[in-house]
């Protein structure tokens, strides 16, 4: 009797652990807040991965989530710029100007449509391969939708690819967590833009009922990397789901919020420092 | 992508119109037969047939369906996409591009009228994006009928509606019949770029099987009136379907 009893609950613990599975764990998502002074560079990215190495993260492979920005095709401007490009092509031809070539025809004056968002990006999660997700941080807009909406999105010709970004990196298993910690690099260059850092607690989805338990995890590593004396921080900003109508029930939508957060963050903390400079 | 067939559909009743004919080609894209169909007394008929034919029970189909243009200075030429709810399923949302026709020899040749097309599922907040990207509501209609889904050659959908417009914005509940008396059947299959001959044609070899309520043809061409339509119908009502058309 008491083995039945034992097996019943070992079968049921599986079964709830399956039943998890289906249920998308919960993630955090963190980036890398270096000194005032100090930017970001592969070699804190490999002192950051030996940490994961060295509290006994097992390493399990590669990860990669693309972002990209968007901006609206105008036709005011189109036409505009259309002009200016090929008047200036040709005049820095006539001068044999190379550089004037290395010019990316890519701001046509948003201020003839101020209304049109500025701020509307598109994520692709490894997690979630057949969905895509806009978000519009402005208006507090995220979208879920399979990925054939990037095509729909190219035949509507309204909006294009401004800047696309590789958030890639190794992932990790260390008990019930997972991390993934990568770089931020633009889609057609290696410069490093960003570290980041996902934390992923598989058994839990409520955000309220796991918050305590992720927040003793990150402190667990803000103390294991802050012993490597680098220059610089994880840090974490949990933006208001409830503003983009999320529940506490956590979803890939919360993920891709985090994503567009962060991405905001990382442009602000360059732009201070591109100020100072 | 997608590819659409506009057709042309004549019952007894002398009523006739134009309409879509899709079904999908590539990935994504579709070809379409679509026809406008007859009076509305012989639908019953119609969908006592269908479900003889498929083999399937019909599925009741209520489609809020809002067409939105992009605003004036947005793309560099105008685009418009559709957003369609299933009232019976509120969640996801389908958004639709409809792309040109397949024009050429080849294209003259088949039976249908195949479109680019392409479908995304997405959540329902769908219309509040596109309307912050810069989208203007056109225009709303409900399609409301049933469906028929099932494979012979292809995976053959068809659809037979009515249209319905809106008398106030998004008032669902507060609707008239775009045209009275009237319904649409749509017969839609998923196809390839490789393949879409073979699918246009399993279509049409299924479509034999409605002659004698339907005849469907491309836009502009005129096949006349379905002179066994009344006649047909009324046989599949007083047997169920049971006869052998």
């Amino acid at each position: 009797m008491v083995k039945l009893t034992k097996t019943l609950i070992t079968v049921f613990f599986l079964l709830l652990k399956l039943d998890n599975k289906d249920v998308l764990s919960l993630f955090r998502v963190l980036h890398w807040q270096p000194n005032a002074g100090t930017t970001v560079n592969t070699q804190i990215l490999n002192e950051v991965s030996q940490c994961v190495e060295s509290i006994n993260g097992v390493k399990e492979g590669r990860w990669k989530a693309t972002l990209t920005y968007y901006k609206p095709m105008l036709r005011g401007a189109f036409l505009f710029f259309s002009f200016l490009f090929f008047f200036f092509s040709f005049l820095f031809f006539l001068l044999n100007i190379s550089w004037i070539f290395q010019f990316q025809f890519e701001n046509p004056d948003q201020s003839l449509a101020p209304e049109l968002p500025r701020d509307f990006l598109g994520i692709s999660l490894p997690e979630q391969p057949n969905k895509y997700y806009f978000i519009i941080r402005g208006q507090r807009i995220v979208l879920e939708a399979d990925s054939s909406i990037q095509t729909i999105m190219e035949k509507l010709q309204s909006y294009k690819s401004r800047v696309a970004l590789y958030f890639e990196g190794f992932q990790y298993q260390l008990g019930d967590f997972q991390l993934r910690v990568g770089k931020v690099t633009p889609t057609h260059s290696d410069n490093l833009r960003g570290i980041i850092m996902e934390v992923e607690y598989l058994p839990l989805s409520s955000l309220e009922k796991s918050r305590q338990v992720m927040e003793e995890f990150v402190d667990i590593w803000q103390e294991a990397i802050s012993k490597r004396s680098l220059p610089g921080h994880f840090m974490h900003i949990e933006p208001s789901f409830v503003e983009y109508g999320l529940s506490d029930h956590y979803s890939s939508q919360h993920t891709a919020v985090q994503y567009a957060t962060v991405m905001a963050q990382l442009i602000a903390t360059q732009s201070v420092q591109a100020a100072r400079n | 992508m997608g590819r659409v067939i506009r057709g042309r559909l004549r019952s007894d009743d002398g009523v006739c119109g134009t309409g879509n004919y899709r079904d999908t080609v590539g990935f994504g894209v579709s070809l379409m037969l679509a026809f406008w169909l007859l009076m509305i007394k012989h639908v019953e008929a119609l969908e006592i047939l269908l479900q003889g034919l498929c083999g399937v029970h019909k599925e009741h189909l209520r489609v809020h369906e809002l067409c939105l243009k992009s605003g004036p200075n947005l793309g560099h030429v105008g685009s418009e996409v559709r957003l369609l709810c299933d009232l019976e399923h509120p969640e996801p949302w389908t958004v639709k591009h409809v792309g040109g026709a397949l024009r050429g020899s080849g294209a003259e040749q088949l039976s249908v009228m195949v479109r680019n097309m392409v479908e995304s599922k997405a959540s329902k907040n769908v219309l509040r994006l596109f309307y912050a990207l810069g989208y203007k509501l056109d225009h709303e209609l409900l399609r409301v009928g049933s469906a028929f889904h099932f494979k012979r050659g292809a995976r053959i959908t068809v659809t037979v509606s009515s249209i319905n417009k809106m008398l106030k914005l998004h008032a669902i509940d507060d609707t008239v019949p775009v045209t009275l008396g009237i319904q649409v059947v749509e017969v839609t299959a998923p196809a390839t770029s490789e393949n879409y001959s073979e699918v246009a044609a399993a279509m049409s070899s299924f479509c034999e099987y409605l002659a004698p309520l339907l005849h469907l043809s491309k836009p502009g061409v005129s096949t006349g009136v379905v002179p066994t339509a009344a006649a047909a119908a009324a046989s599949l009502m007083s047997d169920g379907g049971g006869t052998t058309l």
